[in-house]
């Protein structure tokens, strides 16, 4: 139940986020930070080591905007 | 009247001149050039909680892992990519599916030097995908191999992208199939001319269906909040069926006999999973660029699934950008689960129950991973290697601890090369 209403939380938590930001538009010429290769939205190249191990060694996997399971023995 | 026809053909051709520049100028390349990432890892890793002898022993693995990636240009909308990459590891508690072939006594403790110590895994990703004029729709597809001694692998899907508002919003929509194929190897108590003590028993029977399938919907959204942060929100829903337990990992009952050879327990079956799993992972990124030096990066994952394991992921990266070339990247990352209904520790298990498994990567734990990466980036690629100029080189260290014991150290590596 606890559970339950952390998930219901973070859900909302999330779609308020993007309702809030949904009438806000930045600007191409204004995009001099989010366009930063820090920035980015996915993980590094470098870490698909890390993330690949991690996949063998815990039951969860996905939502990282990579594999969500197949390709190995693994989970 | 001449002057103005005059005049009007030569604001129309300044006009139509206007369209074919603003035309020129922003349908820019999606990808310049060809880009060559080689990466590398080495990763090591030791614990008490074997799974392929029941959850004890020893868990001693190393894996290196040599990677290409290669992003070809095919045209100004188009771009190929390809992955491919090995990893060859040698492990004891994979030895230890036949322990009886070393030279040493046999136990879960110590590493057999029979034929599965060792292995190679690998793996071929092709992603192709095109983008529109626009640049606001991407569409592709892709297919992957992977290859080992006991597994088979292959993927395919497609992926759509769409931006909107000002390109402030991307939405994606990814879907996977991966058709895989055991070729189980049993502990060897379970083989053909395996003679057993007497009074021995087992619950073991083989599987009769080594197939595992697996189908994944993602959908993901990316929204610029601010001018420094943006963040995405990604939910995965994957369906897998099939084989979905490890052949090779033991288990042991309670209430049966135990029979030892050396030191080494003799299995009384094989891990049994359901054959079907479904998982709900939903995932968000938050970005924030606090200034030119530093950045913050963050994720977070809930997953939850219907074997009854519920996973937090918390991870944030602080790249520090030194100079205009050196950045440092300190990160910490924090995981707890819960365990799997069907997890029960070492000869805990009863023979009645109809699913069990003592991998303790199914159990309840949690995880620290402290790490440090280092990247130097040269965006004119100065330095060249006959036709590739380095791009970046980056490098990185983490350290991995479960609660459970199992440790992991893990070296990083990766240049990129851009092909001039």
């Amino acid at each position: 139940m606890k559970l339950n209403k952390l998930k219901v939380g973070f859900l909302l938590a999330i779609v308020i986020i993007f309702l809030l930001s949904s009438c806000v538009a930045v600007k191409e010429y204004e995009k001099v930070y989010v366009n930063d290769a820090d920035m980015k939205l996915t993980a590094n190249k470098i870490n698909k080591f890390e993330t690949s191990f991690q996949v063998y060694r815990e039951a969860a996997s996905g939502a990282n905007g990579g594999k969500a399971g197949g390709g190995c023995g693994c989970n | 009247m001449n002057k103005l026809i005059i005049a009007l053909l030569f604001f129309t051709s300044l006009f139509f001149a206007q369209e074919k520049q603003i035309d020129t100028v922003f349908k820019k390349r999606v990808l310049e050039k060809t880009e060559v990432d080689f990466l590398m890892s080495y990763y090591t890793q030791d614990g008490d909680h074997a799974a392929v002898t029941g959850g004890i022993g020893t868990e001693k693995l190393t894996d290196i892992t040599p990677t290409f990636i290669v992003a070809i240009p095919l045209n100004d909308d188009d771009v190929l990519t390809a992955d491919v990459g090995i990893s060859a590891y040698t492990s004891a508690s994979s030895s230890n599916i036949n322990p009886f072939d070393g030279n040493e006594s046999a136990s879960p403790w110590v590493e057999s030097s029979g034929a599965s110590a060792a292995d190679t895994w690998v793996n071929g990703s092709f992603d192709y995908s095109h983008s529109s004029d626009d640049r606001n729709t991407i569409w592709g597809a892709n297919l992957s191999v992977a290859s080992e001694y006991d597994y088979f692998s292959i993927g395919f899907g497609g992926h759509l992208t769409k931006l909107f508002n000002q390109k402030n919003t991307e939405v994606s929509l990814k879907a996977n199939v991966y058709i895989d194929t055991w070729n189980p190897q049993y502990p060897v108590e379970f083989r053909a001319g395996f003679i057993p003590d007497a009074g021995y028993t087992t619950n073991y029977t083989e599987f009769d269906k080594l197939g595992r399938n697996t189908y994944s919907l993602s959908a993901s959204i990316s929204q610029i909040l601010t001018k420094k942060m943006q963040a995405s929100l990604f939910l995965d829903v994957v369906q897998q069926d099939g084989l979905l337990s490890a052949p090779h990992q033991r288990v042991y009952f309670a209430d049966k006999p135990d029979f030892f050879i050396d030191s080494f327990h003799i299995a009384d079956d094989v891990e049994r999973l359901p054959d079907t799993r479904f998982k709900l992972p939903i995932g968000m990124r938050l970005n924030y660029f606090i200034n030119e030096y530093l950045t913050f990066r963050s994720y977070y994952r809930l997953y939850t699934d219907n074997w009854g394991i519920t996973a937090h992921t918390a991870e944030i990266e602080l790249p520090v950008k030194i100079t205009r070339s050196f950045a440092v990247i300190p990160t910490y990352r924090y995981y707890t689960q819960t365990a799997a209904d069907y997890f029960s520790e070492y000869n805990t298990h009863l023979s009645t129950q109809e699913f069990y498994t003592s991998d303790y990567d199914l159990s309840k734990f949690n995880s620290n991973q402290y790490g440090v990466g280092l990247r130097y980036t040269d965006v004119f690629t100065k330095l060249k290697i006959f036709k590739l100029g380095l791009k970046s080189i980056d490098l990185k260290y983490s350290n991995y601890n479960r609660s459970d014991g199992l440790k992991a150290n893990i070296i990083s590596g990766g240049v990129k090369f851009v092909l001039d």
